[in-house]
């Protein structure tokens, strides 16, 4: 009986990536478009009420547009980072990176997969790696379908959407979403139920942003701020896209990732 | 003989409660290992410790020579496995599943899956939800001998076969032995050990009573004797013999239980008027029970 020998690390993070992308395969349908359909429809609204809007804006209190980084809202760019890019779609995504980046672990080990897996010869580092590239990739198409329905909807109704503009805003998502996704993959490493994964790092992402708001209007918490994620989230449309603050949130979402990959090497699966 | 699983002094704990403890066994090449325990034994926990999903609190376990933890992933790609309810992505088809795994052990094709297939019965098109526990069990087994291993590790694997594709099963199994294969076996249904096992290991309450091989289990067995005579007898004539206990008067019906050599009473009972004579081999069963009997008073 010939002595059979692993696949090399390699062929197995590949063999895990597409397995992760076929079970995921919806993915983009559910997220991407939907939050690309909502975004579009903000674009959408912006030519009915841009000329109410801006002068609305002017009257808000200082506090809020402090809180909520208004500044002004002089077009469509602007809009859907107010409306879309502040809270709806950074919230959305990294929920969905905390939960697509712990499904091969946590996920699978509640459902007794892991028990059919591991039995295989499958290091549980290539498993988390493989898991952790899939969801930056269904990531980034969400984010790539949400920018392209929002540009061209902003082109169907006449608002002129900026490009660039808008893919600095999206693109911005995705370093937060990493970041959260390694978050999650590091509770993993020690926790073994799914629920209380999703829930630690959700309201983690919940309490960074009040943690953020709260700093951006009371000048005694606002050096706080640099403890919450959202503080180099930041407003890429209406500042530019920070590449210091998203190669740094991307960084720590990693380095948490591989942290987490180690202790989950180390750990029981139950 | 080379051993392919050696424990040492293997214990598993969780916190305050009891995996397994102190468990050393040696399971040579080509045998056919039963592993014997009721629920909570220890039975899983062993298997799970051996696959590295656990992680020994002390003792060590070596498969081919390996570390369990150490060499794992070697390891792995050298035995197949079944845990008792196998699960995988619901919405997986059994070919996807095997094409997966396939790719996870690093083969160019589906290795003996279709012939398999075809002697389970099983459909490998349907996803795994559409399939009844039994159906979806044996797609596990597929997936565990695909690869023709030189090791199998199965755990409680016919739950949910019935009778024809346990004795299917079987028959695969030994085959697969024959081929210089070493399998081990966990299971509460004793007489698929009995029929299919070399030896077996009882564990009780995390602790291994005993390992024997069947034949010399059943050998230093009691049989039970059960003789209809055409006279009444006294009991204290057969209490007397050496090896026998448990003797009872029924009417003309003698019963008793006799261990080792069986040629004394014989020669008892050869001077009364026989009209009928059972002598019953216990069943593994009835074996079993007796050594958690002999392991509880000790």
């Amino acid at each position: 009986m010939p002595t059979a020998t692993p696949p090399t690390t390699s062929k197995s993070f590949i063999a895990v990536l597409r397995s992760d992308l076929h079970f995921q395969r919806k993915v983009p349908l559910i997220w991407g478009v939907s939050l690309g359909a909502t975004c579009a429809l903000i674009a959408a609204m912006w030519p009915s009420i841009s000329g109410a809007i801006g002068a609305a804006i002017k009257g808000y209190p200082e506090a809020i547009k402090q809180a909520f980084s208004i500044r002004e809202l002089s077009n469509v760019n602007q809009y859907v980072d107010v409306e879309m890019l502040s809270f709806i779609v950074p919230f959305a995504l990294a929920f969905f990176a905390i939960r697509s980046a712990t499904r091969a672990m946590v996920w699978a080990e509640e459902h007794g997969h892991l028990d059919s897996l591991l039995a295989l010869p499958l290091s549980r580092r290539v498993l988390v790696a493989g898991s952790f590239l899939a969801t930056a990739i269904l990531l980034a198409v969400n984010l790539l379908i949400m920018w392209g329905m929002t540009l061209g909807m902003a082109e169907l109704v006449g608002a002129h959407a900026s490009p660039r503009a808008l893919a600095s805003g999206f693109g911005n998502v995705f370093p937060l979403s990493v970041a959260f996704a390694g978050f999650a993959v590091l509770l993993a490493g020690f926790l073994h139920r799914s629920a209380a994964v999703t829930g630690i790092a959700s309201g983690t992402l919940v309490a960074m942003y009040v943690v953020d708001l709260v700093g951006k209007i009371s000048p005694e918490l606002h050096d706080v701020r640099i403890a919450s994620a959202f503080r180099w989230y930041g407003s890429a449309v209406q500042d530019g896209f920070a590449w210091s603050h998203a190669v740094g949130l991307t960084g720590v979402g990693l380095l948490l990732a591989v942290v987490g990959a180690e202790l989950f090497q180390r750990r029981d699966v139950l | 003989m080379t051993a392919v699983i050696e424990t040492a002094a293997l214990t598993k704990s969780y916190g305050d409660s009891r995996g397994i403890e102190d468990l050393s066994l040696q399971v040579p090449k080509g045998e056919i290992f039963g592993f014997l325990g009721p629920n909570g034994a220890g039975k899983t926990t062993t298997i799970r410790t051996l696959l590295d999903l656990l992680h020994p609190t002390a003792g060590s376990a070596l498969l081919f020579g390996l570390d369990s933890h150490r060499d794992s992933r070697a390891i792995r790609s050298r035995i197949g496995n079944l845990a008792g309810d196998f699960a995988y992505e619901d919405r997986t088809t059994g070919n996807e599943l095997l094409t997966l795994f396939a790719r996870l052990r690093g083969m160019d094709d589906l290795g003996s899956a279709a012939d398999l297939a075809e002697r389970f019965r099983a459909d490998l098109t349907k996803p795994l939800r559409e399939l009844s526990r039994g159906n979806r069990q044996k797609i596990g087994l597929i997936q565990a001998l695909f690869h023709n291993p030189e090791l199998l590790i199965l755990d409680e694997p016919t739950g949910g076969l019935d009778p024809l594709m346990q004795e299917e099963f079987l028959t695969v199994v030994a085959e697969h032995r024959d081929k210089g294969a070493t399998v081990f076996l966990s299971s509460h249904d004793l007489s698929e050990v009995e029929r299919i096992c070399d030896r077996v290991g009882i564990i009780r309450a995390g602790r291994l009573a005993a390992i024997e091989s069947v034949s010399e289990m059943k050998g230093r067995a009691y049989r039970k004797v059960k003789v209809a005579l055409g006279d009444a007898v006294d009991a204290g004539a057969f209490a007397s013999l050496l090896g026998v206990d448990s003797v009872s008067i029924d009417g003309n019906t003698l019963r008793l239980r006799v261990l080792g050599d069986i040629n004394p009473l014989v020669e008892a009972i050869a001077k009364l008027d026989v009209r009928d004579l059972e002598v019953t081999a216990p069943s593994l069963e009835e074996l079993f029970l007796e050594y958690y009997d002999e392991a509880s008073e000790s």
